[in-house]
């Protein structure tokens, strides 16, 4: 179905959730075809390593499923339902590691810098198009981001910072990383709102 | 952007969406959430930015793609969650989890003791259990408790020397009444069945014939399916019984029967 891979509607979406929730794991597959791609990107960015990326990407879904018959479609989108999903697991994840880490005492701290080898990558060919796409728009919207602003956000959504935490990692005044985090917010709110996963209502 | 407490609740609906709000700041934002659909549809967009944001990646320029096979390891745990949806059920060797998985399980459940945020959905979900064994409980209690009951009045009827009689209406088969009655003790039990309802502040009264006369006794109305049930009902002694009869009457019982009478049977002493 590569239509529908391509163009992710939002009745789609949760209907596929919809037929998870009554307990039709290939519902689970097709989400995993659209979204694959963005869980990933989200976990990788965030754990940092090939495996444990993968592992968020199938404990993400794996609790998708189990979530899905209390998924609200009127609290936001699918995309945006999965994706937290995925980010949360991976904050957990690396929170259990530099726990670990810091317990042990090893430098098991193995998180390269660099982005996956691609050698056994296959591409995904459903949804590249799509993602592609908006992955330059975001890019180019936080482009448009003060530097002080990106990196709020940043702190924020990939290492799972409140913004105290943050004002105490920069020692910076809250109100500032407040500030920061709703202009920030708000600016790339303006710049990718045609490129919603869902469009809003 | 001067002092930490004076933000509006509006302004923080873009940190929420985000996950930058402190497990208090959160729950205190959520209470006013839950009253603003305004804020709720500023809250639905943030999301909308946020999930955006997993696509970006400065590190990497080429577009990340999944390892072959991933699709089919998310499938085999979501079938495996199938197969045991309850239990977090220890895998078989060959599909041994990556130490990845009980890092984040461990992450996840002290997170949930540290920090307490995770928990509020958690507490709910475990209340809204809790409240479910309790009526559960209740339900399971009641229904011993009517067991108990009905094996009570069984062991009554089945006691020797209890002798039933049946009390009929007259010219309507429908309704009934067995009249158990355990001359050792000189107790009766009745059980209606198919009673018609008797109007608001009345009842069926029983009455027994002694030599002749009409002899008060109880009074009962029927529950909704049509069954009445009364035991240890004194059974009048000294004299010569012939009959049991029912007749609608007001709710406390009459001195005398209130004609017609409605249900009549014959005692016969043996």
């Amino acid at each position: 179905m590569p239509d529908a891979a391509s163009r992710p509607s939002s009745a789609a979406d949760g209907e596929l959730v919809a037929r998870a929730a009554q307990g039709d794991e290939r519902a689970i597959g097709q989400l995993y075809d659209r979204y694959g791609t963005v869980l990933y990107a989200v976990a990788y960015r965030i754990a940092g390593q090939r495996a444990d990326a993968e592992e968020v990407v199938i404990e993400a879904l794996a609790q998708a499923w189990r979530e899905a018959p209390r998924f609200e479609a009127g609290r936001g989108s699918v995309a945006g339902w999965l994706t937290m999903i995925a980010r949360s697991r991976a904050l957990d994840l690396v929170r259990a590691r530099s726990r670990r880490d810091r317990i042990t005492a090893t430098a098991a701290a193995d998180r390269p810098g660099a982005s996956p080898a691609m050698g056994e990558f296959r591409p995904d060919p459903g949804g590249a198009l799509d993602h592609e796409e908006r992955r330059r728009q975001v890019r180019q919207a936080l482009d448009g981001l003060s530097p002080p602003q990106r990196q709020a956000i940043e702190l924020a959504y990939f290492e799972g910072l409140s913004q105290s935490e943050i004002a105490e990692r920069l020692q910076e005044p809250l109100g500032t990383v407040k500030t920061r985090v709703r202009l920030g917010m708000q600016k790339l709110r303006e710049s990718l709102r045609p490129f919603y996963f869902e469009r809003g209502t | 952007m001067t002092g930490p407490a004076q933000d509006s609740p509006q302004d923080l609906a873009a940190a929420y969406a985000l996950g930058a709000l402190s497990a208090d700041e959160a729950r205190r934002f959520e209470a006013f959430l839950a009253t603003s659909p305004e804020t709720q549809r500023e809250v639905h967009e943030y999301r909308e930015v946020a999930a955006l944001l997993a696509l970006a990646d400065p590190g990497a320029e080429d577009q990340p793609t999944l390892a072959a096979g991933l699709r089919d390891r998310v499938l085999a745990r979501v079938a495996e969650q199938k197969a045991r949806p309850l239990t977090a059920a220890p895998r078989a060797p060959a599909a041994r989890p990556s130490s990845a998985v009980w890092v984040a399980l461990a992450a996840s459940l002290l997170l949930a003791v540290g920090l307490g945020a995770g928990l509020v959905s958690a507490r709910g979900r475990l209340a809204a259990l809790e409240a479910e064994l309790a009526a559960g409980n209740a339900r399971l209690a009641a229904m011993q408790q009517r067991l108990t009951e009905r094996e009570a009045t069984l062991d009554a009827i089945l006691e020797p020397g209890v002798q039933m009689f049946q009390l009929t209406a007259k010219g309507d088969p429908e309704p009934g009444i067995q009249l158990f009655w355990d001359r050792q003790r000189n107790l009766a039990i009745v059980h209606g069945y198919r009673l018609k309802p008797v109007p608001g502040g009345k009842a069926y009264q029983l009455w027994f014939i002694k030599d002749g006369a009409p002899v008060p006794s109880v009074t009962f109305t029927p529950e909704p399916d049509g069954h009445a049930r009364v035991e240890r009902i004194p059974v009048p002694q000294g004299g010569s019984l012939t009959a049991a009869a029912v007749t609608v009457e007001p709710e406390g019982g009459s001195q005398q029967p209130t004609l017609p009478i409605v249900m009549v049977g014959t005692l016969t002493q043996s």
